[in-house]
């Protein structure tokens, strides 16, 4: 049984008059994939959003309600989100690296952070991080080369790179696959099966096979409440709620 | 289970498959009347109509067959979809094995003799009849979904094995009179344990029609009535 | 109407439609030719100036200075004398009006060359040598054909003793033409030959410098702040509109504005290029602010979040990654709205600069003048030598905007290229 990483309760999340998020009680575990889906406008990327407070850049967006990671309040006025960031790390929809070389995206979180003083040091980091993104031996002789001339699956796992540049704890993922090829999707799936073992994973997805094949945990969302939480397998072979059978069969009008 | 697939080919697939099942299942339930009517009446009729209704119980078979390849490869079916279809290859493969052995009974049917006792032959008729009931009953079940109804027959199977019992004890007890009717009664011990062969493939089918209702095996071991040392 | 019908009918709207754009480029293109043209046609005399070849003799009795002389030493001491007999050897003259007319045909400054050929080679007492003295106005003009002969004497500006002169100067080879570096040289000067546009350059370019200096840092920073971490609310709105108005402000205002408040008010030295430069800026921020917004604008939000999932502070997210990007765009923004300030000419006139210096000016307190001011200043003088050199500084402006703008594109591809 994995310990808890983090724990939403009574999470309500408005965009000005519109209510995007009702009373969420959500707990994720550690070293796990949790995978979140539902359909389109549901919430589910709001609710990922909360975890790593990216929702503040959006002026209208109000949060209430309370998300622990590992027992700190993490909606608390005070917190540092720039520390929070470095411990939450996230990957978007469509790759977005930074129009620098491999080397710099990689290195800059930990230079903004302070970690890796010497070049060697940082060197060791960009290596780590890109071994662990299964990207290394593809890009090793050209680090000097931009970021945006790599394919789309290679520029996402160096977006995943990116993230984990900074040693997080958790990666959250925004429907990481849904611009890319079934290889390179394979690929990326494959790695998160890996990743799992060092860091806690939430993943947004559209597609209910990849649900099933890299979460341990699922849950579903409708119209900004989660409806169903469990056991991936549960709730796929056999979902306690009908609007959770209904979704996943196809049967939604 | 009561609104529709968004995408209407595949609830139409899937309808198509419970069809073929129930159709199938409507087949087998003639082919077993049949083969009674062989055993007890000579039928000669019965026995023609029984080797063409075999071939057509096969064709579904492999229809059934493809259509579930089908259903898995294109539309990855989840949850009660993923029961029905996997249900349906099971199903499917236990009537096969009732019609053949329907099929089997008929095959062998021979006069009867003049001396037979009426008891005997009622027995037989009465085990016949049961077991065709649990027939009936259990694709009742799987058409309307009928938890309970399913259970029961998966119950009523210890039933099945006790006329079982009294059916072959009655037989051995006419073959010991009589030494001259070991063929006949050979014959008619192998129908009777045809019989009891298709009442637990009749359970077995009770088992899958409650796995797709619930989703979880029913617990326990079946109930058994006596067994006959063989 | 059928099928084959309609298509015909587009057919022939597209032709017409493709006619009427290449006739309007080719328009376009005549306009400028001829602009061109008549510009290089009357400007391109301006680089050469006319110089008669005289021999002078530094006789030591005549000079008062030694060989082996300081610069200060020569440049007090007084060569008239000598200026006169070399000039006076060129011809031989019968009377006091023909002496003055050969005199006439030297520039004012005569005297001031000879002191020059002492002072780069001041071994030169006692000795003779060849030099080339810059021609008057009139003989230049003459020279480069720009005076009608046939007329009357009395309505030609050179006699025709002077005419006399001239032809048998040319038959002897005597009159040559050189490369005007007094063009570059010289400031204003009342006598065409001598006058540069050296004073107009400086001044322009100190008006630039300072230009740039005040409104780029200003108008980024100011571009930054409205549009990345200012609040959205009515009084951005306000601010946003009223930077777009400025920015079709005439000029002119901004010189009015800057007479009231820069000279009345505090005073600041007028007819300067700092008074230039403040006024330039003032009317350039509009100018670099609204490219600039519209380059951070046009930053896709997947950078920002990209930055910030990764833990950058806002601050860090928009100077390391955002500004970068937006910086080809901001980059030629202001490149163009340096070379609009460049041929500005109404505030400048309206804050001094219309002087007549004649002084390059050393520091940007001193008065001086600009290029377009000292184009309207000599389009204003009677003097024919003046036109062409009306003509050429036009030149000059027209070349400094294009290697401005090249530079601007050039800029902007050259760091697209890096971050692409």
């Amino acid at each position: 049984m994995s310990d808890i990483k983090i724990k939403s309760k009574n999470l309500n999340v408005f965009y000005g008059e519109k209510q995007a998020l009702f009373d969420v009680n959500l707990d994720l575990n550690e070293k796990e994939v949790t995978a979140l889906i539902g359909p389109s406008g549901c919430g589910k990327s709001t609710f990922i959003r909360c975890l790593n407070r990216m929702n503040d850049v959006i002026d209208i967006c109000k949060v209430t309600g309370n998300i622990e990671i590992d027992g700190i309040e993490i909606n608390d006025k005070n917190l540092d989100v720039v520390s929070l960031r470095e411990r939450v790390g996230m990957v978007f929809q469509k790759p977005n690296p930074f129009p620098k070389s491999i080397y710099d995206n990689i290195s800059y979180g930990p230079k903004i952070h302070g970690k890796g003083e010497s070049k060697s040091e940082l060197d060791e980091i960009v290596e780590n991080s890109l071994r662990k993104a299964a990207l290394w031996e593809e890009v090793k002789d050209r680090l000097d080369e931009p970021g945006t001339g790599l394919s789309g699956g290679q520029q996402q796992r160096l977006c995943i790179a990116r993230a984990i540049s900074v040693n997080p704890e958790v990666i959250l993922m925004d429907e990481p696959c849904s611009a890319l090829d079934p290889i390179a999707t394979a690929k990326i799936e494959e790695l998160i099966d890996e990743l799992k073992k060092t860091y806690t994973i939430v993943i947004v997805t559209h597609s209910m096979a990849q649900a099933v094949r890299v979460s341990q945990k699922t849950g579903f969302f409708h119209l900004g409440k989660l409806i169903e939480v469990g056991k991936t397998e549960k709730i796929f072979k056999n979902p306690d709620n009908k609007m959770t059978q209904d979704y996943i069969t196809g049967r939604f009008g | 289970m009561s609104n529709e697939h968004t995408v209407k080919s595949y609830e139409e697939e899937l309808r198509h498959l419970i069809d073929s099942v129930i159709k199938m299942g409507s087949l087998t339930e003639s082919q077993m009347v049949d083969s009674m009517d062989a055993i007890i009446k000579v039928d000669k009729d019965s026995i023609d109509k029984i080797i063409k209704n075999d071939e057509e119980i096969n064709k579904f078979r492999s229809k059934i067959d493809t259509q579930i390849m089908t259903l898995l490869v294109k539309r990855a079916p989840m949850a009660i979809d993923l029961r029905e279809t996997i249900s349906s290859l099971k199903i499917s493969q236990d009537l096969e094995r009732i019609g053949d052995l329907s099929k089997s009974n008929a095959k062998k049917v021979k006069p009867l003799p003049l001396d037979l006792p009426e008891e005997l032959l009622g027995n037989l008729k009465r085990l016949g009849d049961l077991v065709l009931k649990q027939l009936n009953d259990v694709l009742d079940s799987f058409v309307n979904k009928d938890f309970d109804k399913a259970k029961e027959v998966w119950e009523k199977d210890e039933q099945v094995d006790d006329l079982t019992y009294i059916a072959m004890e009655s037989v051995i007890d006419f073959l010991s009179k009589d030494k001259k009717n070991l063929d006949f009664s050979t014959h008619l011990i192998f129908a009777t344990k045809n019989l009891e062969r298709a009442g637990d493939h009749i359970t077995n089918i009770a088992e899958n029609v409650c796995y797709l209702i619930k989703g979880e095996y029913l617990k326990g071991n079946r109930p058994k009535g006596k067994v006959i040392q063989e | 109407m059928t099928k084959e019908e309609r298509l015909k009918k587009r057919h022939s709207a597209e032709k017409r439609f493709r006619f009427y754009g290449i006739a309007s480029i080719f328009v376009a293109l005549l306009f400028v030719l001829i602009l061109v043209h008549n510009i290089f046609s009357k400007g391109s005399s301006a680089f050469m100036k006319t110089a008669i070849n005289v021999e002078v003799f530094f006789d030591p009795e005549l000079i008062d200075v030694q060989n082996g002389a300081s610069i200060d030493e020569i440049m007090q001491s007084d060569f008239f004398d000598i200026t006169i007999e070399t000039l006076l050897k060129t011809y031989p003259v019968n009377d006091f009006d023909q002496e003055n007319e050969l005199i006439d045909l030297f520039t004012t400054d005569a005297e001031l060359e000879i002191k020059s050929a002492l002072i780069d080679n001041n071994n030169l007492i006692g000795k003779r040598i060849n030099l080339e003295i810059t021609a008057s106005d009139d003989i230049d003009q003459l020279h480069k054909g720009n005076y009608p002969r046939d007329l009357p004497e009395d309505r030609r500006r050179i006699s025709n003793f002077q005419l006399q002169i001239y032809d048998t100067l040319v038959e002897n080879k005597k009159i040559v033409k050189n490369f005007n570096n007094y063009f570059f040289k010289n400031g204003d000067s009342r006598d065409p030959e001598l006058a540069g546009i050296g004073g107009a350059l400086v001044g322009s370019f100190y008006s630039i410098i300072i230009c740039l200096l005040l409104a780029f840092p200003v108008a980024v920073l100011a571009s930054i702040y409205l549009e990345e971490f200012a609040p959205k609310n009515k009084i951005t709105d306000f601010i946003e509109i009223n930077i777009n108005n400025l920015a079709a402000v005439p000029s002119i205002v901004y010189g009015l504005l800057a007479l009231q408040i820069l000279l009345a008010t505090i005073q600041l030295p007028r007819s300067t290029p700092l008074v230039a430069g403040i006024t330039l800026a003032l009317m350039t921020l509009p100018r670099i602010i609204i490219p600039c917004r519209a380059s951070l604008k046009a930053v896709p939000p997947s950078i920002r979040e990209g930055a910030l999932a990764v833990g950058a502070s806002k601050f860090q997210s928009v100077f390391h990654h955002v500004v970068p990007l937006a910086l080809p765009g901001t980059l030629s923004g202001t490149i163009i709205g340096l070379a609009q300030a460049l041929g500005e000419t109404a505030p400048l006139i309206l804050i001094g600069m219309v002087a007549f210096v004649v002084d390059i000016p050393s520091t940007p307190i001193d008065p001086s003048s600009s290029l377009p001011v000292q184009v309207y200043l000599w389009s204003e003088s009677a003097e024919r030598g003046f036109v062409e050199k009306t003509s050429a500084t036009i030149m000059m402006l027209l070349s400094f905007l294009i290697v401005m703008n090249f530079l601007a594109v050039y800029l902007r591809q050259k760091f697209e290229k890096r971050w692409n």
